[in-house]
């Protein structure tokens, strides 16, 4: 589906801290973005992860606080200021990254996080806001349940959840099961095994969680090597890790070819 | 009584407790930027809280280059290594304390260390 108009995947990876989430979403956007689609990276966490994954450099204030201006009474608190759309402040303030993703944060903290508060109206705004068709998005949500269930990923109609064999890491899968009963339910929720050395992990993966696994990554070195030079993983090694995304993004193509 | 608590991932229910809350915060750190970038968010905060001592737990240290690493992006602290140790990775896999798995592994030896760091 190279090139098509028709269909933009619009996906969310949620799931424990540390489970690697950040790594296959950054991965994920790049390679979908090297199918000749135009991917714009939505990244909710105010702590820095995606951007390692993306191969780009930390900003933690990427957009100034005099995007927005107050809201009307009994509207949202901040609203974008007159003359900036969500298209514009995409055009303006998401990131360019390799491979030709599109970046888009709310920035990082030093302290409490009222000191984004502006930026995140102005994110969220856009992210309700911006041209369906003109984007397939990729977003990375912080480890834990908290943003997915208050609705962060209500943009995505694809929520994955990035489990590795661990008691902890499939247990938080499970409550992320929980999505399937929010008002804001994905289409689809499924999940990716992650760190994969042993294929019955797979199978304890799937019954613990209780939702179908529609990637496999394994256990790679070069993950911890990229981790540790501060490379993005597509850019450090190849491997079975990227191996593995390609064939996830085939995956969730192929989803959204046989049922949208 | 000793009171310990395990917070939240990331820096957010550091700067939700009050200041001079506890006597000492510990910092966990792994040897790669993006771990280091957030530790020194969290000392940050912990610091400007007085959130008591700082200590930094330098986690799954595999050798000298990772310990020297960590020993440069903390000049002002002096790190408990807790070494990568497999004994952790099987404890988190069956979901049992490293503790019951083996109590003198080499993590589990460097964490008992940190509680002697604590009530000195």
């Amino acid at each position: 589906m190279s090139g098509s108009q028709e269909t933009r995947l619009k996906v969310a990876f949620t799931g424990k801290g540390g489970s690697g989430k950040s790594s296959i979403a950054g991965t994920f956007a790049r390679l979908l973005a090297r199918t000749d689609q135009p991917v714009l990276a939505l990244d909710s966490d105010p702590l820095p992860g995606m951007p390692y994954a993306l191969g780009i450099p930390v900003e933690d204030e990427p957009t100034p606080d005099d995007v927005v201006v107050e809201g009307p009474a009994g509207g949202h608190r901040w609203v974008l200021r007159p003359g900036l759309d969500a298209a514009s402040f995409i055009d303006r303030y998401a990131t360019i990254c390799p491979d030709g993703v599109r970046y888009l944060q709310f920035g990082n903290l030093w302290g409490h996080i009222s000191s984004l508060q502006r930026a995140q109206y102005a994110w969220s705004q856009v992210v309700r806001e911006l041209d369906p068709d003109a984007w397939n998005l990729v977003g990375d949500l912080p480890g834990g349940t908290r943003q997915a269930m208050f609705g962060w990923a209500k943009y995505a109609d694809t929520v994955l959840i990035v489990v590795e064999p661990t008691v902890k890491s499939m247990h938080v899968g499970r409550r992320l099961r929980n999505l399937a009963d929010a008002d804001w339910a994905p289409e689809h929720l499924a999940v990716v095994a992650n760190k994969i050395a042993d294929p019955d992990d797979v199978r304890r993966i799937e019954e613990r969680v209780g939702l179908p696994v529609i990637g496999v990554v394994p256990a790679d070195p070069a993950v911890l090597t990229a981790d540790r030079a501060a490379g993005a993983p597509l850019d450090v090694a190849g491997g079975p890790f990227v191996e593995s995304l390609h064939a996830l993004v085939d995956s969730v193509q192929a989803s959204y070819a046989g049922t949208r | 009584m000793v009171i310990v608590a395990d917070l939240e991932a990331g820096i957010g229910t550091l700067t939700r407790l009050e200041d001079e809350s506890v006597d000492a915060t510990v910092v966990v750190v792994e040897p790669t930027p993006r771990s280091i970038d957030i530790a020194a968010r969290a000392i940050a905060v912990a610091d400007e809280r007085k959130q008591g001592r700082v200590i930094v737990a330098a986690n799954k240290v595999a050798d000298a280059d990772d310990e020297r690493r960590l020993q440069a992006a903390f000049p002002d602290h002096s790190l408990l290594i807790v070494p990568a140790d497999p004994v952790i990775d099987r404890a988190d896999r069956d979901g049992l304390s490293p503790v019951d798995v083996d109590p003198i592994s080499p993590a589990v030896s460097a964490i008992e260390s940190l509680a002697e760091v604590l009530l000195t």
